[in-house]
């Protein structure tokens, strides 16, 4: 019996014990000179275990008494997870060693906080969401701050952190409502209860808060407050990984509870996720216009595309969530290119981050600027690009589900969005000449990050990789 | 040719070029221009099927589960706009070749060529419209490269930069408008959508479609008020304005709408918008262009009046109109690509384009002029010409067409564009290549080569042919007419020819004429007048536009995100507040089940104690010592209801809490100023306020529903109540629940505040070692300190109230099970008696009795709770099962004794150990060198015969 729930969740094992004994070996040994093999396990058992459940075959499996879901759902999450964690591992170690704040906590953090979500895209009861969004916040925050002798980097840890622990109080809250007007905590059961009793204002008091919760960490507005502060005052690595593999994690556990536990009351949230969705992509269209710093742009940034995610989520229909893991899969590797570049960008050896410095820079690195220049068009949507597709998804998804005027809303964006993603494209093509500018050359390693998602972007129109029927298999075990 | 190989030609062609550069120019211009031909040739193979009726589709799968698939269709519209993006492509690479100078790329130049020309030909033979938006887009992207292709001149960035802008976003919303359209008709084929004319037009959504395509399209093809961008892409090399800006890119506004037209056209909305639009454009394009004193601007300007009338044609929603617009976009075409080509030729060899410095080239390169005087004639409507005869037709379909009341409004302005038009054709004639040679020339003018002029060559005599003899094209302008109308009309029985009568457009035709030579004999004093009026430029409004949106963006952001924490709370609790409103509003409510409680007197008085201390605090907050004061009235009182509401063990676990942390905070209270820094404004506080009421108010409201209703489930206490004594052996429910219960969740609490008291004192050891060491020992306290640093009376109270202290904490604890209490609690308040001793007697004094370690009792504590678990598996139970028996050991009565004891020990020394451990690192730092710690529990002590201490401060 508890044999079997725990080869369930054995690849969560394997992680937490191996960043465990990493931990410990690293403490009594050599420290922080062991930081960059530390870096290269950790990406390693990364993408093996991304390989062992992505070969883990299609059967759902549930585990402690239903608390534990291991469906094709959560199996195309993790994967997605532990290979942009990976990703972003592997892209940071240059850079963090040639700033000298390469620490051995670094991986095992993240490894830490890898476990928390992939128990979140797993979760089937309150409980196990909750810790496993703890864990990950809790590794988070100590991330964010890793430079402790910035200001700006311990500024952004704080304010994560108070406002993460509030959201996480209301999603306690709103988990306790849940709990108190059905009865139980397993999402199994609260569907059968809320079928069984109708919601009363209670429940939709829970129901609620728990959305405001989840909203936080995926920083949907109004709950993104934290997101430019923190992606501006993190080290940059740490901002590449903030906004990929969490917010892989946040977006698959909201969709998760929205079904799994709620899926009977479509239309009690349907209207607030839509209302998030509308706010984060205008938002984020808009407040990136103004700003000069590539970090807090993409912040921006990653608002609005949370927004166009939770646009599929609105849907509320299967063809939804396959749109959303598919908008999520290229808004990954989009990311993961996009900051590959960014983490190459520096000035006489030191980080720049100053959108002005990429003024003309493709007379200096064609290459380069010629992927950087696709993984913006693709971010901004412009067909025939792989980003076109994933907004194409979301918009007919809302769209079939009689959310018109959602769509409209997205396409509106997305035009404004547009906008200063063509902006950094301009700079870099047409801008003016400056001394100033960015030095040439950099990692092979980011290099290679950058020019991969780049021909992705491009090689990808073909027919997206077979990611297609991937996704709707794992939306269709959500909906079951 | 297979369709899709006709668009992919191009496409794969582009390597070409790359590869060829290498192998010299003419390889490469070659290698292009076999490409080219080789699609037109192929396109040309279908030409038999089409006129023998048929509609050749092709179709493959792409991304099905998304509509869109790779759907090519090729009816009479489509090739007729991919012969001419064809074969106007294939002149302007022989044009190209001989144009690119040396220094220029043209490899590079001519890949981007050709993946525009792939672009533009998928457009055409797009059957699907999600296809069609794919390769609208790379349009758009190729085009930037195209126009941005001389990078070093500052223009063309700009050009380049407003061109993307403004296409790039009108092809975002076109995709809206598509979305749209796909899904009234079910299907993204416009094969399928074509056929659901009144399905669309009734449709709710039919008006924000056509807006948002219409938007597509009008950017495209330069309408007003987009029309703005054209001119200014000018800066690009000529061959890639005469193709895109003339014949192709900007015609692709035009299809897109004859694509749609039976499906968009016809309604009222249509008709306002388009021919308005229309109209506007024909007519300040023509203004505007007979001032510019580029030629390319001249021409650019042209265009975009020329697409204008174009647009009006096909507004009207008439059969008639049709007509007229496929003939002029055939005519158009032919003469604007010569036009610019021609203007090429003279910048190419005069190295000027400014028409002022021009005049008299007639004489110097007649070739050039002869070509460019026919193709301006045709521009200007001149019999003979085939831009006459379209521009006639326009005329009288301006009669029919009637906007906004007037019968007259529609033709007079149509006789007013068509007059500048006129007039600046004229002008670009005379200004150019008539009058005294000049010996002023920044070149040597002289003819080009063969290669340079035979493409407009070939065009103009096009033009020629088509103006004489009308009748030769009238099968193909109807067969694609008849293709756009779609079947909503029959083709119109009119034929094509130079004569139609004394007729009234013809008059107009006449005056148009005639007013533009006047114009032009008036142009000095026209263009004085012209540039003394104040009018607003395009390119200006377009850049204010887009920096007043910057600014409001920056606005925007700086409201929401100052880097405030206050404001985000702010910001958070609102949204809060809302999503709980609409949560209230939305949801059934269960009904009261509970009527409240009457309120006695104590209540109220708790009650009012409790909102004056609250209230009383946040005014008084910024006064540490006050707050902190206040905070323990707040916390006596709520002990005081959780007992009142009969929580007993709630109410005892807070009061100690309340202790201990009060005092924890006392510590702190050393080393912080008295006062917190004053923070903001009255107005902000006031903000606050309302949020913090806001907030606290929906809470309350919450709160007071809640507990009138009832929980749809069974509370789990019940079954806690109805088990705790049959299983756990306790009639506290509150401490069989933390011990048995939950026993596993008390296990793990313990441990994390075991681990918490270790990382506290592993924190305060760190910075006693470090810098901060320093800066404790320099620290001089702002206060004089109290003289009597250990008081008499406290000492003695303290040691007397020790015993007492202790043995209530084990009565406490020995009484937990069943009564009130429990091992939380208990350590606690032993924890609080050592503290006691600490704070009375000092630390030194205090340390050096105690002999067991901090992290030792924490230490034991977890590991007897554990055992205690552990111990179930000897009696085959799982871990932390407890059971529990009844003894009797005269002379005692019969008591219980549970294995829970030994668990709820565990949890009384963790308790202690970390409460304890804390303490006493927070205690350290307040440790000073220079002063030793008295070796004595009291500075005062009676029964010490020596002298007082002298201590600092005392005096």
């Amino acid at each position: 019996m508890i044999g079997t729930d725990l080869s369930i969740i054995l690849p969560e094992i394997v992680l937490a014990v191996f960043a465990m004994l990493a931990l410990v070996v690293a403490v009594y040994t050599r420290k922080d000179a062991l930081a960059p093999v530390m870096v290269w396990a950790t990406a390693g058992i990364f993408v093996a275990l991304a390989l062992w459940i992505a070969g883990g075959g299609n059967t759902t499996k549930v585990a402690f008494g239903g608390s534990f879901i291991d469906d094709g759902f959560a199996r195309f999450a993790k994967v997605m997870i532990l290979v942009s964690a990976a990703a972003i591992l592997v892209m940071s170690q240059d850079f963090m060693a040639k700033r000298g704040f390469l620490r051995f906590e670094y991986p095992m953090l993240v490894a830490l906080s890898v476990v928390g979500m992939m128990v979140m895209v797993s979760a089937g009861d309150l409980m196990s969401l909750y810790m496993g969004l703890e864990l990950q916040s809790l590794a988070l925050y100590v991330v964010a701050s890793l430079r402790r002798d910035s200001v700006k980097s311990t500024e952004a840890g704080l304010k994560y952190f108070v406002l993460g622990a509030l959201s996480s109080g209301l999603l306690l809250y709103g988990a306790s409502l849940v709990y108190g007007y059905t009865g139980t905590t397993l999402f199994s059961g609260i569907i059968g209860a809320v079928e069984g009793e109708g919601v009363s204002v209670g429940l939709l008091f829970g129901l609620v808060f728990l959305m405001a919760g989840l909203a936080f960490k995926v920083s949907a507005v109004p709950f993104h407050m934290w997101t430019p502060d923190v992606y501006e005052g993190s080290p940059t690595p740490v901002t590449a990984f903030f906004a990929t593999a969490p917010k892989v994690a946040a977006m698959a556990l909201f969709a998760r509870l929205m079904f799994d536990a709620f899926g009977t009351i479509t239309e009690q949230w349907q209207q607030v996720i839509a209302f998030l969705s509308v706010l984060s992509m205008f938002l984020g269209a808009v407040a990136a216009i103004g700003q000069t710093n590539i970090k807090r742009l993409m912040a921006f940034s990653s608002i609005a595309h949370m927004g166009f995610a939770l646009m599929g989520l609105a849907a509320g229909t299967a063809l939804g969530v396959q749109a959303m893991l598919i908008y999520m899969a290229i808004y990954v590797t989009m990311n993961i290119g996009t900051f590959a570049f960014i983490l190459s960008m520096s000035r006489d050896g030191q980080p720049v981050t100053d959108i002005a410095s990429l003024n003309m820079y493709s007379k200096k690195e064609p290459g380069r600027a010629l992927a950087m220049l696709v993984l913006l068009f693709s971010l901004a949507g412009v067909p025939p690009l792989v980003g076109f597709f994933g907004k194409l998804y979301v918009l007919r998804a809302a769209y079939d589900a009689g959310l018109a005027w959602l769509a409209v809303a997205g396409v509106v964006a997305s035009v404004i969005g547009a906008f200063y993603y063509l902006r950094l494209v301009f700079f870099m093509y047409f801008g003016e000449e400056r001394d100033d500018g960015l030095d040439a050359g950099g990692s092979p390693i980011q290099w290679a990050f950058l020019m991969v998602s780049a021909v992705i972007m491009v090689a990808g129109v073909v027919n997206l990789f077979g990611i297609e029927g991937i996704a709707e298999a794992a939306a269709a075990t959500l909906l079951q | 040719m297979s369709l899709l190989l006709i668009v992919a030609l191009p496409f794969l062609g582009a390597l070409l070029p790359g590869i060829l550069n290498s192998a010299g120019r003419q390889a490469c211009a070659g290698g292009t221009l076999a490409v080219t031909l080789t699609a037109l040739i192929g396109l040309i193979s279908n030409i038999p099927d089409l006129m023998a009726g048929e509609v050749i589709t092709q179709r493959f799968e792409w991304l099905p589960a998304l509509g869109l698939n790779v759907t090519l269709m090729l009816d009479p519209l489509g090739a007729f706009f991919a012969a001419l993006i064809l074969g106007i492509g294939t002149l302007i690479i022989i044009y190209g070749r001989y144009y690119l100078s040396r220094n220029d790329n043209m490899g590079e130049f001519f890949t981007y060529l050709l993946l525009f020309q792939g672009a533009m030909v998928g457009i055409v033979l797009s059957d699907n419209i999600l296809l069609l938006l794919v390769f609208w887009e790379l349009t758009s992207l190729s085009s930037f490269l195209l126009i941005g292709y001389w990078k070093h001149l500052p223009e063309g960035r700009q050009g380049a930069r407003m061109a993307l802008t403004v296409t790039g976003m009108g092809g975002l919303a076109m995709i809206g408008g598509m979305m749209i359209l796909g899904q009234i008709a079910g299907s993204y084929d416009l094969s399928v959508i074509l056929q659901n004319r009144e399905a669309i037009q009734s449709s709710d959504l039919y008006v924000p479609a056509l807006i948002l395509i219409l938007l597509g399209c009008f950017t495209k093809s330069a309408q007003f008020p987009f029309h703005f961008w054209l001119p200014h892409a000018m800066a690009a090399p000529t061959p890639v304005s005469a193709y895109l800006h003339s014949a192709t890119m900007v015609k692709a506004g035009i299809f897109l709408m004859a694509r749609m037209w039976p499906v968009l056209s016809g309604t009222p909305e249509w008709f306002y918008i388009v021919t308005t639009a229309g109209l506007i454009t024909m007519v300040l394009g023509a203004v505007i262009a007979l001032f510019k004193h580029d030629l390319k601007a001249l021409l650019a300007f042209s265009t975009v009046s020329h697409l204008g009338l174009i647009t009006m044609l096909l507004g009207t929603g008439t059969a008639f109109g049709v007509l007229t617009a496929v003939f002029h976009i055939l005519n158009h075409a032919t003469f604007k690509a010569a036009l610019f080509m021609s203007a090429g030729i003279v910048d190419h060899e005069a190295h000027t384009r400014d028409i002022r410095r021009l005049g008299g080239l007639r004489h110097l390169m007649p070739i050039t002029a002869a070509i460019a005087t026919v193709a301006a004639l045709s521009m200007a409507g001149i019999p003979l010409f085939n831009g006459f005869i379209s521009k006639e037709m326009m005329l009288e379909e301006t009669l029919e067409t009637q906007l906004f009341g007037p019968h007259w409004l529609v033709p007079a302005i149509a006789t007013f564009g068509a007059l500048f038009s006129a007039a600046y054709s004229f002008r670009f004639i005379v200004h150019t290549f008539f009058g005294p040679k000049r010996d002023d020339y920044p070149g040597h003018p002289h003819d080009p080569n063969k290669g340079m002029w035979f493409s407009p060559a070939l065009l103009v005599t096009l033009v020629v042919i088509i103006g004489v003899a009308p009748f030769l094209v009238e099968p193909l302008v109807k067969t694609v007419a008849g293709a756009v109308l779609g079947g909503v009309y029959a083709v119109p029985d009119y034929h094509l020819a130079i004569w139609h009568g004394f007729k009234p457009p013809l008059y107009m035709s006449m005056i148009a004429v005639a007013g533009g030579l006047i114009l032009l004999a008036m142009h000095k004093g026209a263009q004085a007048a012209w540039d003394a009026t104040p009018r607003p430029e395009a390119k200006t409004i377009f850049e204010g536009i887009i920096a007043f949106f910057a600014g409001l963006a920056e606005k925007i952001t700086a409201t929401l995100h100052d880097g405030a924490f206050t404001r985000y709370a702010a910001i958070l609790s609102l949204t809060i507040t809302a999503l709980a409103g609409h949560a209230w509003m939305t949801g059934n409510s269960g009904g009261r089940v509970f009527e409240p409680q009457p309120m006695t007197e104590v209540a109220l008085l708790g009650w009012v104690a409790l909102v004056a201390a609250t209230l009383f605090l946040v005014f008084k907050h910024r006064d540490r010592l006050v707050a902190l004061i206040l905070m323990g009235i707040i916390g006596t009182v709520v002990s005081v209801g959780f007992a009142y509401f009969s929580a007993p063990d709630l109410a005892m676990t807070q009061i100690s809490v309340e202790v201990v942390t009060i005092i924890l905070m006392l510590l702190a209270l050393n080393f912080l100023p008295d006062v917190t820094p004053a923070e903001s404004s009255a107005g902000h506080k006031l903000g606050n306020a309302v949020v913090a009421v806001l907030g606290g108010l929906g809470a309350a409201a919450l709160t007071y529903h809640l507990l009138l209703g009832d929980f749809v489930q069974n509370s789990i206490s019940e079954y806690h109540l109805a088990n705790s004594y049959k299983g756990g052996g306790g009639t506290n429910v509150v401490n069989v629940i933390l011990v048995d219960f939950r026993g596993f969740d008390t296990f793990g609490e313990i441990i994390v505040l075991g681990i918490a008291a270790l990382v506290i004192y592993a924190l305060t050891e760190t910075l006693l070692n470090g810098p901060v060491r320093a800066r404790l020992l320099n620290r001089v306290p702002d206060k004089p300190l109290a003289g009597d640093r250990h008081p008499t009376m406290m000492v003695v109270l303290t040691r007397i109230m020790m015993p007492v202290v202790l043995l209530v904490g084990v009565y406490i604890f020995l009484r937990g099970h069943n009564e009130p209490g429990g091992g939380f609690i208990a350590g606690l308040v032993v924890a609080i008696a050592v503290v006691m001793q600490y704070m009375a007697s000092g630390f030194a004094w205090a340390s050096d009795r105690q002999r067991y370690p901090y992290h030792g009792i924490i230490g034991a504590g977890v590991l007897a709770a554990g055992l205690t678990g552990i111990g179930a598996w000897f009696t085959g139970h799982e871990f932390l099962t407890s059971s529990f028996g009844y003894f009797r050991i005269p002379p005692m009565e019969k008591f219980e004794l549970a294995s829970a004891m030994g668990f709820d020990l565990g949890v009384f020394l963790a308790v202690v150990g970390a409460v304890m451990l804390s303490l006493e690192s927070f205690s350290r730092l307040a440790r000073r060198a220079h002063v030793p710690d008295s070796d004595y529990p009291m500075d005062i002590d009676p029964s010490r015969e020596e002298e007082t201490p002298n201590q600092e401060g005392a005096a």
